[in-house]
């Protein structure tokens, strides 16, 4: 099988960095003050998976060490080819202007304040610019807005543009689709979330801090109206699919039945989205107490990471379970040690979380410990 | 340094975004110069590849020849092969590549590999084969012996139908010659019109039909071999038919 494990954990990851994303942008855009205290987290969360998210493609590919060339010699008609400048775009256009328009205030405090390389280390990253005026504040703030809303469309080409890969590949009936874009983008905005309520939570209690509750519920109600609307989007492209019958619809539905029937409609359907849906819908109907509505969420953001990760599983490896005569099934058989190995694999999904451990030490995501510090 | 800070300030907008335009600036500069320096020289010239890495590929070792070359001096096999199901088939897909066996076709002979895995590439069954392409499943189609003993490679097309039932019910062969009936021969049970053999569906043989076509041979009074064991005919196993206690091909007294 030509693209295995580490195909599905690219759109996996990106998905992650896009709906932290447009969490964080929820916030800025639309004024949540609720989930204010995700708001830096989120942009330093996206920031973090962000950086991993061409190691899958690049060890997939087998020569890491030509990465640069989708650089310097862009193929503009090669939708495949175009990913070096969505990706360069996201990062520098967008995550790192916004991250340091957020922080700059913060950066001056930090190097008038820490002493020795540190100091010299945040004066850098302030680019020396040191204005902490009115003014300037103001001006931070406005940059943040306007990139957040360049941000939006930037965050769904950059995951939409993952779908359309798929989608457009018009050789394989279970990729091809117009539908596949926006529902990996939903699919995106659903992980993103839970991926925050757990980051969230498990930071606060980390730090001995209580979990602001309303921000917890705000993110919940988020993820139960994201769930649905994926939940719907799927069902759409389900029935779209039955109701046109093409040659295809037999070997799928063998695919489905026998293949997949684990990993879609056990994992994904079930656990992944109809359990939280369930989950999340019983704790906001009944006066469920905070410390079990706290557990109940936290379950639920598990499960939808599991669910997602299946989905991206059914979607990468499920379009290659079935011969391109459509007369029969495949297998996978995933590799445990090797260079596109189960081990890599779940090194790539930790590594995002070491980076982002070293950033929240270096961007401190919470105003009261930069405060502390003085 | 007064004036350069002075020239600064004089600049229009804020701080903030004139220090993040020099840094873009110096980024996207390093990006042209790194496209200068790593962008091979003929890259583009005739379309979007290197264009002398077409020379760095001619200048590779040649390794196969082509079916027109090998037809020069095997003519009789290719005739033989171009008349045959094998026609589409290039000669060096069994062969392996021949460049060698071109300079010296004494010492590097292209002896394909022996026994049953050649064949079963392409022939072995598997679903997602095309409808009608001729499929063998290798644990039943006369297993161990080597293909090329019934089919010629270069004309696969078995050069007679085979005369015994075996060739096309090998499993009812192979199950009946070690069985107690391994002495009868198919056609004292089958009466088989010769047609079968040739078009097997549009005539079909004989098959027994009764009861007393076994008592010929195991009745009390029957006149055959002693050895024979015998039951009596008008009570063993009631009115059933006898194959449906006894399997013909291979018959248990339990
Ligand atoms: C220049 C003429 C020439 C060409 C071209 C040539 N062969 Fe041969 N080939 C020979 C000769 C001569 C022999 C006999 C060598 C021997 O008997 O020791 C031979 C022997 C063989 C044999 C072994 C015959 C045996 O009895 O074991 C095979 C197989 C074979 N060739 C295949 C090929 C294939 C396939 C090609 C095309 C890739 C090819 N040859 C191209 C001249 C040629
Ligand atoms: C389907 C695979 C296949 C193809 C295609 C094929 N061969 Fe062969 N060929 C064989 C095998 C197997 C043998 C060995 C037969 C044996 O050992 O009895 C063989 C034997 C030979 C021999 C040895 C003498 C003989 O006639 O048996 C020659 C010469 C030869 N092949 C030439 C060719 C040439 C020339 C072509 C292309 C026109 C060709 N073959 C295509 C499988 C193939
Ligand atoms: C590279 C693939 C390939 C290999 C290897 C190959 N064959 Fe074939 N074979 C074919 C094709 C293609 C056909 C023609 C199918 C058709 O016309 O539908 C065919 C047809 C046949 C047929 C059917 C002839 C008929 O009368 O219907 C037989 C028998 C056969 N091959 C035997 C062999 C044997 C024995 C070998 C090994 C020496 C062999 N094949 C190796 C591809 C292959
Ligand atoms: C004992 C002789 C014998 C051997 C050994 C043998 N075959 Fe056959 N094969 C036959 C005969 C006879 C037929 C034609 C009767 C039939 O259609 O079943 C045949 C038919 C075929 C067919 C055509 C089937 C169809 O549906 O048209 C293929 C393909 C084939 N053989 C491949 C092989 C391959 C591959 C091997 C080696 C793995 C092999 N044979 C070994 C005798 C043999
Ligand atoms: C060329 C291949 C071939 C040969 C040789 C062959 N048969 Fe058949 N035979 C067939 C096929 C194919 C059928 C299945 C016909 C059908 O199901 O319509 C068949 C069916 C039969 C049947 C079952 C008929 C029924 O009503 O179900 C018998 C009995 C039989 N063969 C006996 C024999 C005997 C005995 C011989 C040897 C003398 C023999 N065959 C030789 C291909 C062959
Ligand atoms: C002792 C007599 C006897 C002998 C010998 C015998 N058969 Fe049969 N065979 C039968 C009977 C009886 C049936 C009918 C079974 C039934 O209808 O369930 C039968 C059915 C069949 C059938 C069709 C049903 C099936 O099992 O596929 C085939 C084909 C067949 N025989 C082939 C052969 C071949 C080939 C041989 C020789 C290798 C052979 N038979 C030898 C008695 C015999
Ligand atoms: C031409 C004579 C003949 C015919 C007809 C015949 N058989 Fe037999 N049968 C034999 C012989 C010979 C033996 C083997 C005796 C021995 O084991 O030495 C035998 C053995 C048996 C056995 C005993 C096996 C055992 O385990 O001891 C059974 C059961 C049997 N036959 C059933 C049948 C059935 C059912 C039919 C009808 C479809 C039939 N036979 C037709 C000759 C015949
Ligand atoms: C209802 C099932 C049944 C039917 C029908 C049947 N048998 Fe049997 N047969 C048996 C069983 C059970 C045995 C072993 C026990 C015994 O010896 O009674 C047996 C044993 C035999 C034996 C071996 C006797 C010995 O002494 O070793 C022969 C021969 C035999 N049957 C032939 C036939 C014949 C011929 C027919 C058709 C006329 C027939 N059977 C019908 C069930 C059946």
């Amino acid at each position: 099988m030509h693209w295995g494990i580490l195909i599905v954990v690219y759109p996996y990851i990106t998905g992650l960095v896009a709906g932290a994303f447009i969490l964080a942008s929820l916030e800025r855009v639309f004024n949540v003050k609720e989930i204010m205290p995700t708001y830096r987290l989120s942009l330093l969360t996206a920031l973090s998976f962000l950086l991993i998210a061409p190691l899958p493609l690049l060890l997939h590919l087998g020569h890491p060490e030509r990465f640069y060339e989708i650089m310097i010699t862009p193929h503009l008609q090669s939708a495949m080819a175009m990913f070096g400048f969505v990706y360069v775009w996201y990062l520098m256009m967008v995550l790192i202007l916004e991250i340091w328009f957020e922080y700059r205030q913060d950066l001056v405090v930090l190097a008038r304040e820490e002493s020795g390389l540190k100091k010299y280390f945040y004066y850098l990253l302030t680019l020396g610019s040191l204005d902490l005026s009115e003014k300037s504040l103001q001006f931070d703030k406005k940059a943040v807005g306007f990139i957040t809303i360049l941000g939006i469309p930037s965050a769904f080409i950059l995951h939409g543009y993952v779908g359309f890969i798929f989608g457009s590949i018009k050789a394989n009936p279970w990729w091809s689709s117009v539908l596949i874009p926006i529902v990996f983008l939903f699919s995106a905005i659903v992980s993103g979330i839970a991926l925050m309520v757990l980051i969230y939570g498990i930071s606060t209690l980390l730090r001995g801090k209580s979990i602001n509750m309303p921000c917890m519920d705000k993110l919940a109600t988020y993820l139960l109206n994201a769930l649905i609307i994926d939940l719907s989007l799927e069902t759409l492209d389900f029935i779209h699919r039955v109701y046109e019958s093409v040659e295809s619809i037999h070997i799928m539905g063998q695919m489905i039945s026998q293949k997949l029937f684990i990993s879609l409609i056990v994992v994904q359907l079930m656990l992944g989205t109809l359990l939280p849906i369930v989950l999340i819908v019983v704790t906001k109907t009944f006066n469920v107490p905070a410390e079990l509505r706290r557990l109940v969420y936290f379950m639920a953001a598990i499960f939808v990471q599991i669910g997602i990760f299946s989905t991206r599983w059914n979607v990468v490896i499920g379009g290659q379970l079935f011969s391109k005569s459509l007369r029969g099934l495949t297998n996978y058989k995933m590799e445990l040690l090797g260079i596109e190995g189960l081990l890599i694999s779940i090194g790539l999904l930790i590594l995002p979380v070491v980076i982002l451990i070293v950033m929240i030490k270096i961007l401190p995501p919470w105003k009261e410990d930069i405060g502390a510090a003085s | 340094m007064k004036t350069i800070a002075h020239l600064w300030n004089a600049l229009p907008g804020p701080d903030q975004v004139k220090r993040l335009v020099i840094i873009f600036a110096l980024l996207l500069s390093c990006w042209f110069a790194l496209r200068q320096r790593l962008v091979p020289k003929t890259f583009g010239d005739a379309g979007h590849y290197r264009l002398t890495a077409i020379d760095s590929i001619e200048a590779q070792p040649v390794s196969y020849l082509g079916q027109s070359v090998c037809v020069e001096c095997h003519d009789d096999v290719s005739d033989l092969k171009s008349a045959s199901y094998h026609r589409d088939l290039s000669c060096e897909i069994c062969h392996g590549p021949g460049a060698m066996h071109l300079e010296d076709p004494e010492t590097y002979q292209l002896r394909p590999p022996k026994g049953r895995g050649l064949c079963t590439i392409c022939h072995a069954y598997n679903p997602s084969r095309p409808t009608g392409f001729p499929q063998i499943d290798p644990m039943q189609h006369n297993p161990l012996e080597p293909c090329n003993n019934c089919h010629d490679p270069h004309d696969p097309t078995p050069p007679s139908t085979p005369e015994e039932c075996g060739a096309c019910h090998g499993e009812i062969a192979r199950t009946k010659a070690i069985s107690h009936h391994a002495g009868l021969n198919c056609v004292y049970c089958h009466e088989t019109p010769d047609e079968h053999k040739h078009n097997p569906r549009a005539a079909i043989p004989h098959k027994p039909a009764n009861r007393q076509f076994c008592g010929a041979c195991h009745g009390e009074n029957a006149n055959s071999g002693r050895e024979i064991p015998r039951i009596d005919l008008e009570s063993h196993g009631g009115s059933n038919l006898c194959w449906e206690c006894h399997y013909p091909h291979y018959p248990e007294a339990y």
